[in-house]
């Protein structure tokens, strides 16, 4: 049985049509990344997933069941932008006030291990108006954690950290799958969710453009020979007459994305009088990967 | 790894038993509960003061009241005003109550509280109930201060104290039930104007003054009708506890309050589950 199971899902803000046909399948125990441009439907999505809006049309079910129903809305632990604070009162209180609202009966105890499990046990007693956003974050995530649900759903919960902050989440959201728990997270910073995700699905104009697991992007992403020439421009030149797709990166190495070999790039280019100073053989990523996606979805 | 998951679905006892230990317990810890039990006390204090405080020439001013309980009740129902003293009784905590709630709930939506609440198996008529039951305890001890303060302010002014105790006690007790329908409206309202803070208070505001049923009651009374059917009203019915009350108007309060408590109820949580929350 799959977490979620969403088909044909539509929205509309009056005119706006927000999600067209949907279709998301995400598959139990894993970490999903929810990727796509701003206003591409992902929040939406999640706030459907939530039960926080209406959907228009589609239908949405959670391990089996409408995602309304109460038993299923039990076990599932949520972060939508920011976590719902109340900034004047402790991490603690926020805490047991969320607690209470689930009916969890050792609240004190659970508390403390979600508080651990986000690296936060240190700050209960902190007001919430005096946290940090990796804080708050994580504090949104403890909130989300507790009641032992089997489905996360975060949306950004990586956006404005810093690298510390990151590599926290990173690590707790790993920890959080060990027991099973399965997460869906949406962000844009792509090259962390790449370092946690199993599975990915790209949304772009309301609809899902592909889903896929970290396997098959690993697969699907390009192989490429990057080098680095005693004259850029005119080793860019005289490739760029031979191969079909030829680019310079940030770092001022020349891609080559045909299928070719480092050896016939050097021989290339000796023959034509250019000394190859540096040279390997390298992977797209998924911030690439779902970069030229989205060109090739625009052409 | 998968692991088995086992549904549960929380009794409703349960679910409304965990959102009004939250409610009480942000009721108890926020400083505005505090500060309007405070003006429920001090406003009939100040009108009681105030009446009698000499004008710009030296002369004591006539006096509103010719007893400290018409500052907690009218003497008898008077759904029209001809002065300030018709009108400034206990009455005057659901125009506080209101800004009140109106400031509490408001919260709950700039925090992300409910956000955060209708992510669980949170419903929504729990929420209207919780909300309606707090806030109904809140203004009925907004009562309590009041009657306190205009008991307090009359005496120090040197009133009458001559009353029937049992139509005062009845009146006081006609209105705390009264608060049950006015915080369900309140509730109510803010539910509909949840995404504007200002609209809310200024509707909480314009009903609680009880502006409505006073126009009406002007319009029946020179038609020469029976004003007493201004009763089903929740305004009609906290005015109808008065100085000569009896048990029927307890009994006409507390129908009239839980029926529009039920119906506000009804009304919000329909809104709230055909409505997109956040």
């Amino acid at each position: 049985m799959n977490a979620i199971e969403i088909r044909n899902l539509t929205k509309n803000f009056g005119p706006k049509q927000a999600l067209s046909g949907l279709n998301m399948t995400v598959p139990q125990g894993v970490i999903y990344g929810f990727i796509g441009e701003n206003g591409s439907g992902k929040s939406t999505t999640e706030k459907i997933i939530c039960g926080l809006i209406h959907e228009s049309g589609g239908s949405v079910k959670l391990y089996g069941k409408p995602h309304t129903d109460a038993d299923v809305r039990a076990k599932i632990g949520v972060l939508i932008e920011a976590p719902g604070c109340f900034s004047s009162y402790s991490v603690w209180n926020n805490m047991k006030l969320q607690a209470a609202n689930l009916g969890i009966k050792n609240a004190d105890e659970e508390i403390i291990k979600v508080l651990k499990l986000v690296r936060m046990e240190g700050a209960a007693s902190n007001k919430y108006k005096n946290c940090s956003l990796g804080m708050k974050q994580r504090i949104g995530i403890a909130m989300a954690l507790l009641g032992n649900p089997t489905l996360l759903v975060l949306d950004e919960p990586i956006n404005g950290l810093d690298a510390d902050g990151m590599r926290i989440m990173r690590e707790v959201l790993v920890d959080i799958t060990k027991n099973g728990c399965t997460v869906v997270v949406s962000s844009h910073i792509l090259s962390e969710l790449e370092k946690i995700a199993t599975h990915y699905g790209i949304v772009r104009g309301g609809k899902m453009l592909c889903e896929m697991t970290a396997e098959e992007l690993e697969a699907s992403c390009r192989t490429y020979v990057a080098l680095k020439a005693q004259d850029t421009n005119r080793a860019k030149m005289i490739l760029g007459c031979k191969y079909s797709r030829v680019e310079e990166d940030e770092a001022g190495y020349i891609r080559v994305y045909d299928m070719t070999t480092p050896e016939e790039i050097v021989t290339h280019l000796y023959e034509n009088g250019i000394l190859v100073s540096e040279i390997k053989t390298d992977k797209i990523g998924l911030e690439e990967y779902y970069i030229d996606l989205m060109k090739e979805g625009k052409r | 790894m998968t692991r088995e998951i086992k549904f549960e679905s929380p009794s409703f006892s349960k679910r409304l038993k965990g959102m009004l230990g939250v409610d009480f317990y942000r009721l108890f810890h926020t400083p505005l509960f505090y500060i309007f039990l405070g003006i429920a006390a001090i406003i009939p204090a100040m009108v009681s003061a105030m009446t009698m405080m000499p004008d710009q020439n030296g002369n004591t001013m006539t006096p509103l009241y010719s007893n400290v309980w018409q500052i907690i009740a009218a003497s008898e129902p008077l759904y029209v005003i001809n002065s300030i003293a018709d009108y400034a009784n206990m009455n005057m905590v659901f125009i506080f109550g209101g800004i009140m709630v109106s400031i509490f709930i408001g919260h709950d939506y700039k925090s992300g509280y409910v956000k955060q609440l209708f992510t669980t198996h949170a419903k929504k008529q729990d929420y209207m109930m919780s909300k309606s039951i707090v806030c109904a305890f809140a203004m009925a001890c907004m009562c309590i201060t009041y009657f306190i303060g205009g008991t307090v302010g009359g005496l120090l002014v040197g009133y009458d104290t001559a009353v029937n105790a049992g139509s005062l006690i009845i009146a006081i007790l006609g209105k705390m039930i009264m608060s049950i329908g006015w915080a369900s409206l309140y509730t109510f309202l803010n539910v509909i104007f949840r995404k504007f803070f200002g609209i809310s208070i200024a509707s909480s505001f314009f009903f609680g003054t009880g502006i409505l049923i006073i126009g009406v009651a002007a319009i029946v009374e020179n038609l020469a009708i029976p004003t007493a059917f201004l009763n089903i009203f929740l305004y009609g019915s906290s005015v109808n506890a008065c100085l000569t009350s009896n048990v029927v108007t307890l009994l006409v309060c507390a129908l009239v309050s839980v029926a529009w408590a039920v119906f506000y109820n009804v009304l919000g949580t329909r809104i709230l589950y055909k409505s997109d929350v956040y």
